[in-house]
């Protein structure tokens, strides 16, 4: 069977193999066939072609005053073309409305969500832009806006839409678009959160914590992603369903960890570990990645406390404990994962001994000659070790256990 | 009637919790556990919907972009671009998921790493079950998520709510966990809580030859637990920034595990003694509740929150047997039923935690946070009699030298000071921080943090039957081996008055104060630097140091535009040093204590030497170095890699002296389209540890200088000492190829680990061993057998679509894999050695598995 299992898995390799000698050759089809493969350097006809809809609108829009009208940089387009393609915006564009976008959110009654009333992000590097509404995004945006769809957090904002007419979805978080629908292509006139955004990282996360700061965030500031210049869209891309929940960036907590923590990756790989690799558990059981008040964002007051949230029957108090015990379980456990079993950071005895010089039994050097196969076999090397008569290791509520025996 | 089903269970969800709201927000990322829900099959708990749209992200650039740190976002996955309303005219709309299909399990699939955390089995398995409905005019949605491999290895979770107003939550699923798949358990009654032997072996009667021969009719177990937990939580944004939520989770954990067994040490007398590896009984409910509240206003953020946890432990005791005869070294032999041993296992406990965090924002961008918290973990549960024999254990050697005892003084609840345990444990936490940004360029922080554990168990280990302390070692064995060695001090027999046994709980607690401050300095668009200085002062009770001082340094530089790439270093530095060490701070807890204790003539043996340092209290001077860089390669690949090394000296003659730790890991990601994506990664990491320890001179324990702690003296020669060298070696490698050809998707991992553990020791002479007779200290060697865990694991998958809606996916696992742990070595061969019983063979030291599956995919 074994045999049999082998050679399925080599036969589905071969198979596998040429499939993928074919990968070349479809890859570089798919350049022409894909249109998002194409080269980036867009040109008016580009971007007629790219948007017919919006072409065909154009001279629907031709005699449309432009509430926005501002010097405009150089671009491709021109003020003109662009006044051409982009629909008319379906909000309001005094400062009154862009100063209060959802003003009626909170006073009908029949507002749906608290995305009725979501602010309009500050874009400090276009002070004087104003919103345009989701219309106008979507009409260039519009694989992007497909693609968002699916996202729970675009949904959400979709639905207080829906309660309040129309809304400046988009630029609750990429700040009002006005300037960016002038000059599309120069940065930092939109919010972004990408790498080549001009928004600082700081500004970024600011945008997030406008609607998000609280709850599991409320020490965002001062934690070590913070400090490390991690923007939230390091970890979550709001843009794109790509996990469960979460909006993460990658398609589980796990994978999104291990994109900067490979070595803590690696080390569910051993022996012994936690069930991150079987999916039975997730980084963020444990820590809080938007940090914490303890250290290495553990999300309770001590990492015992986290250990006892699935380990209960370690929290004891106990008759008799064992005090590296009550103190920290990672005195002896590494929770990633170890080469040893039960995730223990040195083999028995050796863990043991590090601190047991007792007079007795503890203090001998054990050898091979110990083992199971030497000339004196020896219980405080084989099996389980010490932990074969000191079993109650984790604290004894025995009357006779305070060595563990009981 | 499909639709009809949905629409059921969306609407009746729904329904009764529609309602506006203000703002909401879970926070999922501040609950420790039921976060992930996924499998050995698939991990993400998502991975059929994740195939990559080819159309990509945007018309407007080609791929996709890059985080901030500069690695790509995937492609969003493919979906229809309109869901389905659920019924004609209806504003709710769905789309779901179903794939179900059969697995075939083939080769060694009982390999214990195969199945450390998988539930797999043969037959029907439910891949994933995904749903998912909104109604896009109120906001309001209902999403499930299920699986199922076995019926040990389950997740079923639902979800419904409004966006930003409230939520409702309800799961239940099984967590498998093989603790070991190669037992062999002698006794009889494995899963309860009385073991007992298999005819003919007669308890106290047997001899080793008479338990193998039972050994080899044993049969092959598995011994490990299921985890079922089931939780319903509702958060609920109630009044405008103002949101509770309240949860509750129970757990109900059965199996087994292996477990130990002690009649005294066998080592040191052939023939005699006993150490046992048995298994003991799971059987635990665990029941969390969590109910809070949060205000997250402009200004004042604010959150106070209550945890409870109430553990229950449905089988309190283990009753085991063993087979072996005790025979003691002088006197006339004991002639109690010492062979029955007894292990109290976990007892109740109920916890309790309130918190409260305020926060408030500040000008300069600034925010203080000040939290306290308060919990307590309490156990009153019945203890047991300190022993389970009846008659006269112990040994007589003559009249004046009586070491006997009778069991009936010893057996019930009348032997012990209070019946129950009464052992609580108080906790707390005062936390303030505060954050400035007085400039766009320069950040400050500080924060002081102060947490005590107050443990206010007191036992004291009196028997009023007989006004004797102390306790009964190891089931009497010890007592009835060894004369004398009971267990017990009785300040009125000069047999007992010099004994030193411990009378009392040691009730450990520490007050930890941590300070910390640092700055933040932009010091160019792209580049920060931090600085952070801390210092923690632990003041733990009942240890050998009353206070430990550490210092620590940080200095961390961001350069996010090194290249293309972006660049994290961070390098640490701490010291650590403290109070006086105190070799033995347990004395007030032992009979040395107590009135009536007669020092002897020779004094007492010495405790351990004064030269141990126990690692977590020893001076420590740490280095640690961390560099990331994440690095963009054109627009379609990402180079990340990683490097880190850290250094530990501790200040010990004795105990642990050196750790050091080093490694890479580079990996490489490629996502030329939306239809292939490759990524591999390699790494390595290499750590070691030293320590060091001291063989007492056994020849000195009843002559003078005994007492004489000194390292080199005569108790503890430098001859003596000994030094252990741990070395362990990983290396890990990984593949990923995913490629959608159209109407056949293809998909291959491969995933390599590797590690290589040695252990070597070096002695100053024989007098470090166990056993000095030269044939003995010849076996010795300097180094045990290496060990190795490797594993090979190989995927391979095709996803074929035969519809818009029905296709088909059919995959391979394929693992191998070979372990050596030496202290398994031997075992395969005989499990019974001498007094010695062990249960486990130790994982597999060979083996393949396979698991082929075909999946039918629905969409719905």
């Amino acid at each position: 069977m074994q045999n049999g299992g082998a050679r399925t898995a080599v036969a589905l390799l071969m198979l596998f193999a040429v499939a993928a000698s074919l990968l070349v050759v479809r890859h570089a089809a798919a350049q022409v066939a894909h249109p998002a493969t194409a080269a980036s350097a867009l040109t008016e006809q580009d971007f007629s072609r790219m948007l017919p809809a919006m072409t065909a609108q154009a001279a629907t829009n031709a005699d449309d005053s432009n509430p926005h009208a501002a010097p405009l940089p150089a671009s491709a387009l021109t003020t003109g073309d662009f006044k051409r393609m982009l629909p008319r915006t379906d909000m309001r564009s005094d400062a009154d409305a862009n100063a209060h976008p959802h003003a009626h959110a909170f006073i009908d009654a029949g507002a749906a969500t608290s995305f009725d009333g979501a602010p309009i992000a500050k874009n400090p590097l276009a002070p004087d832009a104003i919103a345009i509404g989701a219309k106008s995004c979507v009409a260039c945006h519009a694989l992007e806006n497909v693609q968002a769809s699916h996202s729970l957090h675009v949904q959400a904002f979709r639905a207080g839409a829906a309660g309040t007419g129309a809304a400046a979805a988009c630029e609750s978080c990429h700040g009002p678009g006005s300037a960016h629908a002038k000059d599309p292509t120069k940065p930092g006139l939109i919010i972004a959160f990408t790498r080549d955004a001009k928004a600082p990282i700081d500004a970024q996360a600011g945008v997030c914590l406008a609607c998000h700061k609280g709850g599991a965030r409320q020490d965002w500031i001062g934690s070590v992603h913070q400090q490390h210049q991690l923007s939230c869209t390091d970890c979550h891309n709001p843009m794109a369903r790509l996990s469960p929940e979460g909006v993460l960036a990658k398609n589980s907590i796990n994978q999104v960890c291990a994109t900067c923590h490979q070595d803590i990756r690696d080390k569910f790989n051993r022996r012994s570990h936690m069930p991150l690799p079987e999916g039975q558990m997730s980084c963020v059981d444990c820590h809080n990645p938007h940090g914490t008040l303890s250290a290495d964002l553990i999300k309770t007051d001590t990492v015992n406390e986290t250990c006892y949230a699935c380990h209960a029957e370690k929290r004891g108090p106990f008759l008799f404990e064992h005090a590296p015990v009550r103190k920290d379980c990672l005195t002896c456990h590494d929770p990633h994962g170890s080469n040893q079993q039960a995730l223990l950071v040195l083999p028995v005895p050796m863990l043991c001994q590090q601190c047991h010089t007792m007079t007795g039994h503890p203090n001998d050097l054990l050898t091979r000659a110990g083992l199971a196969t030497g000339p004196a076999p020896d219980e405080r090397l084989m099996g389980r070790a010490c932990l074969t008569c000191h079993t109650n290791i984790h604290g004894s509520n025995n009357p006779s256990g305070s060595r563990f025996h009981k | 009637m499909r639709k009809m089903l949905i629409t059921s269970l969306a609407i009746a969800i729904a329904a009764s919790l529609a309602g506006p709201r203000a703002f909401a927000d879970s926070s999922d990322s501040a609950r420790v556990g039921d976060i992930q829900y996924g499998n050995a099959l698939d991990p993400t708990g998502w991975a059929p919907l994740l195939w990559a749209d080819p159309r990509g992200f945007s018309w407007l650039h080609a791929g996709m972009m890059r985080t901030p740190s500069g690695v790509l976002y995937a492609y969003p996955p493919q979906r229809d671009d309109k869901s389905s309303p659920l019924y004609k005219n209806s504003d709710w709309v769905y789309s779901g998921f179903l794939q179900l299909g059969y697995l075939h399990l083939g080769g060694d699939t009982h390999a214990e790493f195969f199945r450390q955390y998988a539930g797999w089995k043969s037959g029907m398995a439910l891949g994933l079950f995904a749903l998912y409905a909104d109604n896009p005019k109120t906001g309001q949605y209902v999403e499930f998520r299920g699986s199922r491999l076995s019926g040990g290895d389950q997740y079923y979770r639902l979800r419904a709510g409004q966006y930003g107003s409230y939520r409702i939550e309800a799961f239940y699923r099984n967590i498998p966990h093989d603790v070991t798949t190669n037992a062999y358990p002698l006794w009889n009654g494995i899963g309860s809580t009385n073991l007992t032997l298999p005819a003919p072996l007669v308890p106290g009667g047997s001899t080793p030859a008479e338990v193998a021969a039972v050994d080899k009719t044993r049969t092959r177990q598995t011994i490990g637990l299921t985890r079922r937990r089931e939780g319903l939580s509702f958060e609920d944004n109630f009044y405008r920034d103002w949101t509770g939520y309240v949860s509750i989770v129970n757990e109900k954990r059965t199996g087994d595990r292996l477990w130990g067994g002690p009649m005294y040490l066998n080592y040191i007398l052939p023939d005699n003694g006993g150490a046992l590896e048995t298994a003991r009984p799971i059987d635990f409910t665990t029941t969390d509740v969590s109910i809070g509240l949060r205000d997250v206003g402009a200004i004042w953020q604010f959150q106070l929150a209550y945890t409870g946890s109430f553990f229950r432990d449905h089988k309190n005791e283990l009753d085991y047997q063993s087979p072996f005869a005790l025979r003691n070294v002088a006197g006339v032999p004991q002639v109690a039923n010492i062979y029955q041993g007894q292990f109290s296992l976990e007892p109740d406990n109920d916890y309790h935690n309130l918190r409260a965090e305020l926060s408030r924002s500040l000008k300069w961008n600034g925010q203080l946070s000040l939290a306290a918290a308060w919990g307590t973990m309490r156990q009153n549960d019945p203890l047991l009699p300190p022993v389970t024999c009846t008659g006269t254990g112990g040994i007589f050697v003559s009249p004046s030298a009586d070491f006997t005892f009778n069991c009936a003084d010893w057996n019930t609840s009348a032997a012990l000071s209070q019946q129950t345990a009464n052992a609580r444990i108080d906790t707390g936490l005062l936390d303030a921080k505060i954050t400035l940004h007085p400039f766009p360029k320069f950040g400050w922080h500080a924060g002081l943090r102060w947490y005590r554990e107050d443990n206010r168990t007191n036992y004291l280990a009196f028997n009023p039957l007989t006004g004797q302390y102390g306790y009964i070692a190891e089931n009497g064995s010890q007592g009835s081996i060894i004369p004398g060695q009971i267990g017990i001090f009785d300040p009125r027999n000069p047999l007992y008055s010099s004994y030193v046994t411990q009378v009392r709980a040691i009730p450990f607690g520490y007050t930890y104060t941590v300070f910390d401050t640092g700055i933040d300095w932009r010091v160019s668009e792209h580049n920060t630097l931090n600085l952070t200085y801390s210092f923690d002062r632990d003041q733990p009770k009942y240890r050998e140091r009353k206070l430990v001082n550490e210092q620590r340094i940080k200095l961390s530089w961001v350069d996010r535009a090194l290249g293309k790439g972006t660049l994290r270093l961070d390098y640490e530095f701490a010291y650590r040093n403290g109070g006086p060490y105190d070799y033995d701070p347990y004395e007030p807890f032992y009979s040395t204590a107590l009135p009536g204790f007669v020092t002897p003539p020779l004094g007492n043996v010495a405790f351990t030497t004064d030269a141990m340092r126990k690692y977590d209290l020893s001076n420590r001077i740490e280095h640690k170095l961390h560099a990331t860089l994440i690095y963009p390669i054109g627009d379609t690949a990402t180079i990340s890699a990683i490097a880190y090394a850290t250094r530990d000296d501790y200040g010990a003659a004795i105990g642990r002296q050196a750790t050091r730790n080093r490694g890479f890991d580079l990996s490489w990601d490629w996502q030329p389209s939306p239809l292939t994506s490759i990524s591999a990664n390699l790494g390595r990491d290499d750590s070691s540890l030293n320590f060091s320890n001291v063989a007492d001179n056994e020849d000195i324990t009843g002559a003078p200088g005994r007492d004489d702690p000194s390292l080199g003296g005569p108790l503890f020669p430098l001859a003596n000492q000994w030094q252990s060298l741990d070395h362990e070696r990983d290396y890990n490698a990984g593949l990923t190829l995913r490629h959608d050809f159209g109407r056949v998707r293809a998909d291959l991992s491969y995933t390599y680990t590797y590690a290589l553990g040695k252990i070597g020791y070096v002695f100053a002479s024989p007098g470090a061993l166990p056993i000095t007779q030269q044939p003995f200290v010849d076996a010795a060697g300097n180094a045990f057998p290496d060990n190795h865990y490797h594993i090979n694991t190989l995927q391979l998958g095709f996803d074929i679509a035969f519809s818009r809606m029905f296709g088909m996916r059919v995959f391979d696992i394929f693992e191998t894999g070979s372990f050596a742990d030496w202290h398994y070595l031997g075992l395969q061969d005989n499990l019974v050695i001498d007094h010695r019983i062990y249960t486990d063979l130790g994982p597999q030291p060979h083996y393949s598995a396979n698991l082929v599956g075909v999946m039918l995919n629905v969409k719905l």
